[in-house]
């Protein structure tokens, strides 16, 4: 291996990047409240878009500026994650905002009763029995569910989903897909009430 | 996939649940630091990653010449394959590229060879990472992604040998059959120098501390690169190509890489000339006593392991007193090629209070551990000093 030993020149490096790591207390607040105001969505999309691969864990032990976290969505993006630019968007300033270098190890745990609260998409209030759109559905499942359930609904690392008992059972799927169970996500705050009826429809298909 | 695929894929995942510590902590999807699973048949281990399973050993541990296997760091990129890919019926080793005649080796096959045992310390690449500043993306690995431990198998060199060599080759390519959950996402493979792999003490590893290979280290073979990190140490090998570049794709071009000469941190992203991973640096560090210990008054024995890459270790120290003066620690135990070396230093605290023990070694070419590594964009090679906090009471 032929680094270069240069320690001390990286020292004093070191620490000047240090210096520029501390914030003020106002720059903080700022970012507490951003990160405050972002993680209902924020979260939720880092359980759908980005546990398909990994668990969450591996996003929130990292401690990066924003160019960084600019740069990982991205690489996943190019790896397969199903995320759109918005999402991406708002993931990125919420990742920099909660996660970045100055931020304490020991963080303290998102609300999540917060993210139960508050869905992504608003139904209108007099939606009416829902009613599922098979070919709709189709590509819904593609999206979010097919890395883990397989092509066709056949499993894959999750279990298979055509045919399975658990389509019969309204409330059972619901509060599945709503909630998640263990390493499955929960989607109540990534796919509308339609969007899971949708797929429900399709996968009865199958 | 069939369903039987699925199922099995399935019955491993939840295998694997069980291995890591129970359902409980299966259950638990929200993002968790660092946490302990302990399991009768995993011991303690300090959890980085849930999903890939990645764990690292307490450094306690090291107290001992020999890693456990249940206690010995985790790493992959994708988690282990499918048990059907690598049930001994339908597992192969297949040999190819620059080479006379083609193979396809079951584990019998391969049994054949000449039987050898080396004992090597194997270390994450990564291990240290989250010591790095400015900080750096990856696993945040602290102390214990490292461990050593008796590896038996064959020489790479007379599989090699047996398929005969071309003389164009350069380097050979390893694959593993571990798979990405999604597969737009780049296969870990990997490559070494044609020199590396003939080298007589490189091995493809069937035994880990006598017994079979476990499955979270790569059952049924893996590939053991004695004093190189572990990136080169692929699980669950299947494939061996001969040819004349290094491998393609992101985990041998992009990943896996240092700066050939030191940079500034933060910066030399791209254009950056950079090398890949291959030897371990010399370091140590303090298994015991642990960081936040009370320690009494009377002689405290302060213990712990040192290792360098192609290089026997020469000296350890200690200081007392943040690293203005040092103090030889005596090496004691077993003294073989690629393992560690364990040390120890009997210590008179002076005063009751909070002292802070740091540790540095020294390898027989005179590479000397750094205080701090030289900082790098993924946190490779950390080797700055060791150091633990206690407590002295009176
Ligand atoms: C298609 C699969 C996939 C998806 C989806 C995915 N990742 Fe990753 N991610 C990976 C792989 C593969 C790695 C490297 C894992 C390793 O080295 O063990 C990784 C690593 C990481 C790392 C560690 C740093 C690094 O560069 O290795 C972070 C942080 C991360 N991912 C964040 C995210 C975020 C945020 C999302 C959601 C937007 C996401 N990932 C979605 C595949 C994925
Ligand atoms: C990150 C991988 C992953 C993704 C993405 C995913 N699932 Fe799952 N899903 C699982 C796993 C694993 C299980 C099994 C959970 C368990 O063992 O308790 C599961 C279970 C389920 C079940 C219950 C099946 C049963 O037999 O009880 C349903 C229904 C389900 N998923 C629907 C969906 C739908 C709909 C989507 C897309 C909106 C989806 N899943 C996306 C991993 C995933």
């Amino acid at each position: 291996m032929m680094i270069v030993r240069t320690s001390a020149i990286i020292g004093a490096v070191l620490l000047a990047v240090a210096g520029l790591a501390v914030l003020t207390a106002a720059q903080e607040d700022d970012l507490a409240s951003v990160s405050a105001a972002l993680a209902p969505r924020a979260e939720g999309l880092i359980v759908a878009r980005c546990s398909v691969c990994h668990s969450p864990d591996l996003v929130a032990q990292q401690r990066l500026p924003k160019d960084r976290w600019l740069a990982t969505v991205e690489k996943m993006k190019h790896w397969g994650a199903e995320i759109a630019d918005d999402e991406a968007e708002l993931l990125v300033r919420y990742l920099s905002a909660r996660y970045h270098p100055a931020a304490p190890d020991q963080l303290p745990p998102v609300d999540s009763e917060l993210r139960k609260a508050e869905p992504l998409t608003q139904e209108p209030a007099d939606a009416g029995p829902l009613v599922g759109v098979a070919t709709r559905g189709a590509g819904i499942f593609e999206h979010n569910c097919q890395a883990c359930h397989g092509a066709g609904a056949t499993g894959g690392m999750g279990p298979k989903l055509a045919k399975n008992p658990i389509l019969k059972h309204d409330d059972l799927f619901w509060e599945t897909v709503l909630h998640g169970r263990g390493p499955m996500p929960a989607w109540g705050s990534v796919l509308s009430q339609q969007d899971i009826a949708d797929i429900h429809t399709w996968l009865l298909t199958k | 996939m069939s369903e039987s695929v699925s199922s099995s894929r399935r019955t491993l995942f939840k295998r694997m649940a069980e291995i890591i510590g129970g359902l409980a902590v299966w259950r638990q999807v929200r993002p968790a630091l660092a946490q302990q699973a302990v399991s009768p048949e995993t011991g303690p281990q300090i959890v980085r990653v849930m999903r890939p399973y990645d764990a690292e050993t307490p450094v306690r541990e090291f107290t001992s010449y020999v890693t456990p296997n249940h206690r010995f760091f985790v790493r992959s990129h994708f988690g282990p394959p499918a048990p059907e890919l690598i049930a001994e019926a339908n597992w192969r080793l297949h040999v190819g590229g620059l080479i006379e005649h083609p193979l396809e080796l079951t584990l019998t096959d391969l049994k054949e060879f000449e039987r050898v045992t080396i004992t090597a310390v194997v270390q994450c690449s990564g291990n240290g990472r989250a010591f790095h500043r400015p900080k750096v993306p990856g696993v945040q690995w602290e102390r214990g992604a490292v461990g050593n431990a008796q590896w038996t198998g064959v020489r790479l060199r007379d599989v090699l040998a047996k398929a005969g060599i071309r003389p164009s080759a350069k380097h050979v390519q390893l694959q593993g059959a571990d798979r990405p959950v999604v597969s737009s996402v780049p296969l870990f493979t990997r490559s070494i120098p044609l020199e590396k792999a003939v080298h007589p003490d490189t091995i493809l590893a069937y035994e880990m501390n006598g017994r079979p290979l476990p499955l979270l280290h790569g059952a049924p073979l893996r590939v053991i690169t004695p004093g190189w990190m572990a990136d080169s140490c692929t699980k669950w090998l299947t494939e061996i190509t001969v040819q004349t570049d290094e491998a393609k794709g992101y985990y041998m071009q992009t990943a896996y890489r240092v700066p050939v000469t030191a940079i500034q941190p933060n910066s030399g992203l791209p254009g950056t000339s950079m090398v890949p991973v291959e030897a371990m640096v010399v370091k140590s560090l303090i298994a015991s006593p642990a960081n936040g210990d009370q320690v009494g008054w009377g002689p405290v024995t302060v213990q712990g392991v040192a290792w360098s890459g192609e290089a026997s270790v020469a000296a350890v120290e200690l200081s007392f007193d943040d690293g203005k003066t040092w103090e030889q620690a005596r090496l004691v135990g077993e003294d073989e090629p690629y393992a560690w070396r364990q040390w120890q230093f009997l210590w008179k605290p002076a005063a009751a209070g909070a002292v802070t023990i740091l540790c540095r070694a020294t390898d027989a070419s005179g590479q000397v551990q750094p205080q701090e590594s030289p900082w790098n964009p993924s946190g490779f090679l950390w080797n700055g000093w060791d150091r633990v906090s206690v407590m002295v009471q009176i």
